[in-house]
């Protein structure tokens, strides 16, 4: 399998906070990886790395062997990342249509009509298709967590970055959310998915790493991970939530 | 999951009553000379810059997240461009005009990169400095008489026309002309591909690149767009005072504070909000006008208490309480429509 994204010794400090501590890891074509680890480990700084939102104090980012460190997020989006944020950030007074057509149009350069089949297609699978006029900031917090799900996908990535969009989800919603992703897999697109509702996490990845403090802790098959006696010890951290 | 046809809709009933609407204003305003004083029709004209001024900070603050304090830079170098290219270049006023506004934007180039270095408060702090330094130069040029200003030359004046009445329908028309090309320019902007961009950015900057939007390119548009306007406004402010101070050419107050009193008032953000605010701040000058210090502090405690009471000011309330949207900006998808 070609390596499709990696990091490598990347590190990002806030002032005396070292958020993202020397962490280094490879995802290949078409693999799905969960990230775990407790609140404020940093895994949500490690999105922002990858996406760009911000840029790394030391390290190096790769997506198909191009080095990124230090391209702006909608250069990266174009190359083909797409993401969701933990707190939803929708364009509030945008329509959710509008949310979406603005990433499918801008990610791809496409004009505004050429996109609407695709913006159509996708809110109806992300269960949005009958809120498509409202104001995106009428949305309940479900909603715009599926909302920032349908705007990651309208940009047509290959590689999806998922911040806790199952949070808050009922079993039966759980249930077709999986069947979303892995649906999504289906097509080839590569996954990595931060969760803490962990049972959610491995009904998709392939692979879990786990980070601590900013810092590596244990990476390998899932259910391998969780026995990890040094995962066991954070992992109750975790499901004390 | 079978999707039946579906249609995007540009317009509503609310907007296209809107639209009838501007139509008829813009008649009224076509009407104005053949009915109104000289007195109307300057406050008209004041009312058209005004109203270019406050769309050009509503897309630069609003939109683009650039909250200037420094258009009073372009306004000024509009002012003292149109002096020299008629006054020194023996330029016709009319063909100086867009000279003036060409030269300005390619003033504002330069200055956009080093603007663009600072953030928040340092952009705000950072554009009304380099406005000062601006107004500073022009004191201590001899030529365009420093600190004391120079009038414009009466041959520039009657180059436009002999015959006074003339020369004044033809500033009114300028004028009127671009307060409302300004608002339909916004207008088209907003509804276009580039304005899902532009309002993507107001919304979230952050998501904005996540979705493949360039952020930087989008702001450089705009701040360049905002000084053209500025430019132009400066040019046609020289022609209708006829005399020019480095105090008034870059006046913070009138061009940065005023401006920014009618976009907080009428609602940031939105194409409708700087056209209320820019009526409303001309009533309260109206009935201020003869209590001195008592309207500045009036238009302060209003600015204030609209910005925590209302913080969409006069046409947020409107609007979200009637979801009325004068300028059909939005896109409405009916589905399954078979
Ligand atoms: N922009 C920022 N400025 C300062 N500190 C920050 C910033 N972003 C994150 N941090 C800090 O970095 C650390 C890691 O935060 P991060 O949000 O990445 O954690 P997380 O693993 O996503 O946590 P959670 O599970 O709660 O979402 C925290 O201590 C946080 O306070
Ligand atoms: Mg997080």
């Amino acid at each position: 399998m070609a390596t499709l994204l990696s990091v490598e010794r990347v590190s990002k400090s806030f002032g005396a906070v070292r958020a993202v501590d020397n962490l280094s890891f490879e995802l290949d074509q078409g693999e799905a990886l969960g990230i775990l680890g407790p609140n404020g480990a940093g895994k949500s700084t490690l999105f922002n790395l990858i996406s760009g939102d911000i840029r790394p104090s030391a390290g190096l980012i790769r997506l198909r062997q191009r080095e990124i460190t230090h391209l702006p997020s909608y250069e990266r989006c174009r190359l083909g990342i797409g993401r969701s944020y933990q707190i939803p950030q929708p364009f509030g007074r945008m329509t959710v249509f509008e949310n979406v057509l603005a990433a499918a149009s801008f990610s791809s350069g496409r004009g505004e009509s050429a996109c609407y089949d695709l913006c159509i297609e996708i809110l109806g699978r992300a269960g949005l298709l009958d809120k498509c006029n409202r104001a995106a900031d009428t949305l309940t917090l479900l909603e715009r967590k599926r909302l920032e799900l349908a705007r990651a996908l309208a940009t047509q990535p290959t590689l999806l970055l998922l911040d806790e969009i199952a949070g808050g989800l009922t079993e039966g919603e759980c249930h077709e959310l999986i069947e979303v992703i892995n649906a999504l897999r289906g097509t080839g697109v590569s996954i990595v998915w931060i969760e803490h509702v962990v049972h959610v996490l491995l009904a998709v990845v392939d692979r879990l790493l786990v980070i601590n403090f900013g810092k590596f802790l244990a990476e390998g098959e899932p259910h391998a991970v969780m026995a990890n006696a040094a995962v066991q010890e954070v992992y109750m951290g975790i499901e004390a939530e | 999951m079978i999707i039946g046809s579906y249609r995007v809709e540009r317009s509503t009933r609310a907007s296209r009553a809107g639209f009838a609407a501007m139509l008829a204003v813009i008649v009224a305003l076509i009407s104005v000379p053949a009915w109104a004083g000289r007195a109307e029709m300057r406050l008209l004209i004041e009312v058209s810059y005004y109203l270019a001024l406050a769309q050009a900070w509503n897309l630069l603050a609003g939109y683009a997240g650039l909250v200037s304090v420094g258009q009073q830079a372009f306004v000024g170098l509009g002012c003292y461009g149109f002096i020299i290219a008629t006054a020194f270049l023996q330029i016709p006023p009319l063909v100086a005009i867009p000279l003036t506004v060409v030269a300005v934007g390619l003033i504002a180039i330069p200055t956009a990169f080093l603007a663009f270095r600072l953030r928040g408060a340092h952009f705000a702090i950072g554009t009304w400095v380099l406005a000062e330094v601006l107004r500073l130069i022009f004191t201590l040029v001899q030529a365009f008489g420093a600190g004391t200003g120079m009038s414009l030359p009466i041959h520039v004046v009657l180059d436009i026309s002999e015959n006074r009445v003339i020369r004044e329908l033809i500033l009114y028309y300028v004028s009127v002309a671009i307060g409302i090309a300004t608002v339909l320019l916004v207008f088209l902007w907003l509804r276009s591909r580039e304005g899902l961009a532009l309002t993507a950015i107001r919304d979230s900057e952050a998501a904005s690149g996540s979705v493949g939007i360039n952020q930087q390119r989008t702001k450089l548009t705009v701040y360049l767009i905002a000084a053209l306007i500025a430019g132009l406004v400066g040019a046609l402010v020289v022609l209708e005072k006829l005399r020019i101070t480095p105090d008034a050419a870059f006046s913070v107050t009138d061009w940065s504070a005023n401006v920014i009193f009618i976009v907080i008032i009428g609602g940031i953000g939105s194409v409708e909000g700087p056209i209320v605010g820019t009526l409303v701040f001309f009533v309260l000058r109206s009935l201020l006008a003869d209590y001195g210090a008592w309207y500045l502090i009036t238009l302060g405690a209003i600015a204030i208490i609209v910005m925590l009471k209302a913080p969409r000011g006069v046409w947020g309330l409107i609007g979200s309480r009637y979801d009325v949207h004068l300028f059909p900006v939005q896109r409405r998808v009916r589905l399954n429509l078979d």
